[in-house]
């Protein structure tokens, strides 16, 4: 019997169901921010008008100049710094700390637990204390202080994360590693840490914009050296005022970094080899 | 010779006090400015609302004093809702950051009793500030400045609520015999609420949806402060003097309410979703014929400073030249918010903030400063009131000033408790409950009894001092 | 499954049989992130806790002994356990609609698409935007003046629609919900299609060859398959929502009233801006607690900890 083509790769109306599917879906999840980004090219007039306009009368550039001549285009790369280093070295500190527990059990359950539980504090209660530290160690309002803080929340995301990617690699791999002679540090770095990209990719993602998205902490341990995104378009919400423009055009500044970053490392989301042909 | 020596001793004796008296006749600016020379080279912080406000030290008052006296101005800005809470942690912490604040006069007692302010009458002395001060207009001089009987910062914007209404329309002829006939009494800027719902109502009626007869800012933070402004315009008390009962509940309270949530009906739908820019978007734009807000809008209503890149977020008036300015009904309207500009009591350059300060606050620099065209910070000295200067501004400017002023004169203060965000927040939470359609009396007697359980918390006796003290001064309520 | 066989067969701790386990190496892989989470987690529970039992509030710095006083209010604190339970409803609906969205949408992306490189970035975007701008965002777009969602209804109703999205007590949850849906939906999908892409094919391709509907396939062998990384997920995401502040704030401020108060809204407004700084200790202190035996059962039943 000649096997089918699976479902959803035939080619014909499903295909055409399925990208219709694929457009309304991106129509829902991108209006708002559509509505967002043309903000930054409306005039204000436009931007309270009644009825609600949908596209601005003309593109024009004014607002973005602002910014970067203000300097308010500095906390996005503030923010993109703090967010970038600190998912690096948590992504390596905490696939490291994955890879002790799935395949060692170290610390055995209470451990992970333990990990887990450092993301059960309610942000609030902690920021004080943690101000009290940083004016202890002199770290307010600089660039360590904020990237150590991001890759210490960003631990127990990518530990656990982590965990339910290597848990689906063949361990045959890493033991016919281990034979043909590499050390169990090479093992990690030569076999895992690769077969594990469509997991490193995927959590890479959340771990930079959950620190991205930061504001309590980055508003108590800042106050004029390095203010972030998210504090910086806080201060456009005037009590008598609402720079609604600068919102919209800061945060177009801050989500075309990222969406290109995700649209060139997507190749590592889907990996195309199939299992069979490692196992030969 | 005795005659020489008698002239020469008289002549001396004349040159010194004539130099005495120049020296003392230095304005406070000046002074400010020859004391803090010494202080040059150092560095002071002061902690400003963020965005359009911190324009000021940004790009006029800070470069300015560099000049003037080598001292650094390093601006923190804070957005408005967190400034407060920045404030109290970083005294509590003991990173002691801060030099000078910028303060919300409700805030003060509970600022100064926390210890966070330093008292500035040592300093109002030592650097002749006394005369100064009393010329600042007298509701914001005798209300904003002091915790019991101690300076504790310098009222420095004159946040009132005025009316702005369309003055074309209330002359059109047709608009005013219409209006006539059908309610007796001229059109005119309303004196009473009656008289705004008439209007409202007829205006609404004849002209939309192009136009409404009003708008407000109906968000509960901002509606919370027209709530105190009319509850007490209608006679309204917030406690019970003698037993600290709250009183919001009354019947006052309850039709305050109710008419409230009726005037939604002839405004724009949806206006209960209304903020600030909301609110300023629709009545530049001519939709709205009647509105209350603080001073900017009657100078944006005008164009005056528009032009500027710092307000190209301000949509373009479509109304200037036709905005009256006139009090709220009732005559007496809250002087919401408002600024005072204090020093920190961990401050490790006190004087250094306080010359700074002086300056800021001085007669000279302050009448430049709420002449800037991109500032938020309203006239509240009486020299402003009728400065040439700023009169010349835009032809009704005079108009503008003059209700100002009228209202520098009858204005009503915030109230100002201990843990005054408490009582606030129960107010908000029920405006919030208005507009999501309960009944206003079950609300108010809920309010009032949250109100009694924070009292009763903070401890009667100590509130209702602090209460009487408050409700003793001008501005509390309608004289 | 390829890589039970060994596990199953041993037990725990029989990685690698052959050779011998490295005490050292697993303890100093996992040191450093131990070390970093111990620094900046163990003052501030400390801290927490002894503040807890103290008299801190916005008047008094007293850090006299308090007992249990705050404990004790926390029962008598209605508004404490609404905003609890407002928490475990926007959760409760939130999570499910969230992991099956999102589990369609891999779907839906898994197999080859023109332009799938695209959709899946775009995808993305939603959660890239600061949680406080997409909250000021939404409350534009509800605006029943100045936003298009009320036009939109308008247009399929045929008449002018003035729905309070922000305002009325019928309209704020969905309200909040579908923004809530909206911003992170895009989280699940993308993990969740990782996890897809993981599959082995062979075994998937080898159930069809046998004849197995896609259901079955995806039952038996699909979900058992991703289970660990969706378990995970639906965990951190969980957690999150329990956090739930910005969103809400820009969209209600937890109002009318306190109808959409949930916990963090509530010490938020306790502990920053009033200042109850012991009080709020000891809730954050009731939160860790309930979280924790939330957690550790789900754990246990996810089967995540063997």
């Amino acid at each position: 019997m000649t096997p089918q083509r699976p479902l959803l790769r035939r080619p014909g109306p499903v295909l055409a169901l399925r990208y219709a599917a694929a457009l309304a879906l991106t129509l829902f999840f991108i209006f708002p921010v559509y509505w967002l980004f043309i903000i930054s090219f409306k005039t204000p007039a436009e931007i309270f008008h009644f009825p609600p306009v949908w596209y601005p009368e003309s593109i024009q550039f004014a607002n973005y100049r602002v910014l970067f001549k203000d300097g308010d285009a500095e906390t996005v790369w503030n923010s993109l710094v703090l967010a970038g280093v600190s998912t690096v070295i948590a992504m390596i500190l905490g696939t490291m700390a994955a890879y002790s527990l799935v395949r060692f059990k170290t610390g055995g359950e209470n451990l992970a637990v333990w990990i887990i539980s450092q993301r059960m504090m309610p942000p609030i209660a902690i920021v004080f204390p943690i101000f009290l530290l940083y004016v202890y160690f002199g770290w307010v309002d600089s660039y360590h202080g904020l990237i150590i803080l991001y890759t210490a929340f960003s631990l127990p995301y990518v530990t656990w994360m982590m965990r339910g990617y290597i848990e689906d690699i063949p361990i045959e791999l890493e033991e016919s590693a281990l034979v043909d002679g590499c050390t169990r540090w090479q093992v990690l770095w030569r076999v895992v840490f690769p077969m594990a990209r469509t997991g490193l990719f995927a959590t890479a993602v959340f771990t930079f914009v959950f620190a991205w998205n930061d504001f309590l902490f980055a508003l108590v341990l800042t106050r004029t050296e390095v203010i972030t995104y998210t504090v910086q378009v806080t201060h456009y919400f005037g009590g008598q005022s609402n720079f609604w423009a600068k919102i919209a055009a800061m945060s177009v500044l801050g989500t075309v970094p990222v969406f290109f970053t995700v649209a060139t490392l997507q190749r590592y989301l889907v990996r195309g080899i199939s299992m069979g042909a490692v196992k030969g | 010779m005795k005659m020489l020596r008698k002239l020469t001793l008289t002549a001396a004796a004349v040159m010194a006090v004539g130099w005495t008296a120049a020296a003392w006749a230095q304005s406070a600016a000046e002074r400010a400015v020859n004391e803090a020379k010494k202080y040059s080279g150092t560095t002071i912080t002061i902690v400003w609302e963020a965005g359009l406000q911190s324009l000021d030290p940004l790009h006029f008052s800070g470069p300015k004093w560099k000049e003037l006296t080598g001292i650094d101005v390093k601006v923190v800005e804070v957005a408005t809702a967190e400034m407060f809470t920045k404030i109290m942690q970083d005294y509590r912490s003991g990173a002691a950051a801060y030099d000078a604040l910028n303060v919300i006069p409700a805030w003060m007692p509970d600022l100064a009793n926390a210890g966070a302010l330093e008292v500035l009458d040592p300093y109002v002395d030592k650097y002749g500030y006394r005369d100064e001060l009393q010329k600042i207009a007298p509701t914001y001089r005798d209300n904003q400045m002091k915790v019991g009987d101690k300076i504790f910062g310098f009222p420095d914007d004159g946040d009132v609520f005025l009316m702005y209404y369309r003055k074309d329309v209330f002359e059109d002829a047709a608009n005013k015999d219409a209006f006539k006939a059908k309610y007796g009494y001229d059109l005119a800027a309303p004196k009473t609420w009656k008289e705004f719902d008439d209007i409202g109502q007829f205006l609404t009626d004849k002209n939309q949806p192009n136009m409404y007869g009003a708008g407000f800012f109906r968000q509960p933070p901002y509606a919370m402060y027209m709530f105190q402004e009319r509850f007490r315009n209608e006679g309204g008390k917030f406690f019970d003097a003698e037993s600290m009962k709250a009183t919001i509940n009354s019947d006052v309270g309850v039709k305050v309410f109710t008419d409230m949530r009726n005037e939604n009906k002839f405004m724009p739908p949806g206006v209960e979703q209304w903020g600030f820019v909301e609110n300023l978007a629709a009545f530049l734009q001519g939709q709205t014929a009647m509105t209350i807000s603080w001073p900017p809008y009657g100078r944006w209503a005008e164009g005056y400073g528009t032009d500027q890149e710092a307000l190209n977020w301000v949509p373009k008036t479509q109304i200037a030249g036709k905005v009256g300015y006139a009090l709220p009904p009732g005559g007496h309207p809250e002087l919401a918010a408002g600024f005072a500009l204090s020093v920190s009591s961990t401050s490790k350059n006190k004087d250094a903030a306080y010359l700074f300060i002086q300056w800021l606050n001085s007669e000279d620099i302050s009448l430049q400063r709420v002449q800037l065209p991109y500032t938020l910070r309203d006239p509240f000295r009486t020299s402003h009131y009728t400065s040439p200067e700023y009169l010349s501004r835009w032809p009704n400017a005079k108009d503008y000033l003059g209700a100002l002023k009228a209202g520098s004169e009858t204005g009503l203060l915030d109230l100002s408790l201990l843990q005054t965000d408490k009582y606030e927040e129960v107010l908000r939470q029920s405006i919030s409950k208005l507009w999501g359609g309960d009944d206003p009396k079950a609300i108010l007697d809920q309010a009032a009894s949250d109100w009694d359980a924070i009292t009763d918390k903070i401890g009667v006796d100590k509130q209702k001092a602090v209460y009487q003290t408050w409700a003793a001064k001008s501005g509390a309520y309608p004289q | 499954m390829a890589h039970t066989s060994t596990i199953a067969a041993g037990g725990a701790a029989l990685a690698f049989p052959g050779h011998p386990p490295d005490r050292h190496f697993k303890w100093w892989i996992i040191a450093p992130a131990i070390f970093l989470l111990l620094f900046i987690g163990l003052f501030p529970l400390i801290y927490s806790l002894g503040v807890s039992f103290q008299h801190r509030t916005m008047l008094e710095d007293d850090k006299s002994f308090a007992g249990f006083l705050n404990y004790a209010q926390l029962f008598r604190d209605a508004r404490l356990w609404q905003s609890l339970l407002h928490t475990a409803v926007i959760t409760a609906i939130a999570l499910p609609i969230e992991l099956v969205l999102g589990m369609l949408m891999a779907q839906l992306f898994l197999e080859r698409l023109p332009g799938r490189q695209v959709f899946v970035s775009l995808l993305v975007m939603p959660t890239v935007i600061s949680p406080i701008v997409a909250g000021a965002t939404w409350r534009l777009l509800f605006d029943n003046r100045y936003g298009p969602i009320n036009q939109i209804i308008g247009w399929f109703a045929g008449k002018p629609v003035a729905a309070l999205w922000t305002v009325k007590p019928d309209l704020v949850y969905p309200a909040i919900i579908l923004c809530e849906i909206w911003q992170w939906t895009p989280f699940m999908f993308l993990i969740l299609l990782a996890a897809l892409s993981n599959v082995d094919k062979s075994l998937t391709e080898a159930a069809e060859i046998d004849g197995a509907g896609y259901w079955r396939i995806f039952v038996k062998i699909v979900l058992p398959a991703i289970w660990p990384v969706m378990a995970i997920a639906l965990l951190i995401r969980g957690l999150d929502l329990v956090r739930i502040f910005d969103i809400i704030w820009a969209l209600t401020q937890g109002g009318p009233g306190t109808m959409t108060e949930t916990i963090s809204i509530y010490t938020y407004v306790q502990g920053f801006q009033q200042f109850e700084v012991s009080y709020t200790a000891a809730v954050a202190f009731l939160v860790i607690l309930m979280l924790t035996v939330i957690v550790t059962w789900a754990i246990r039943r996810m089967g995540l900890a063997k």
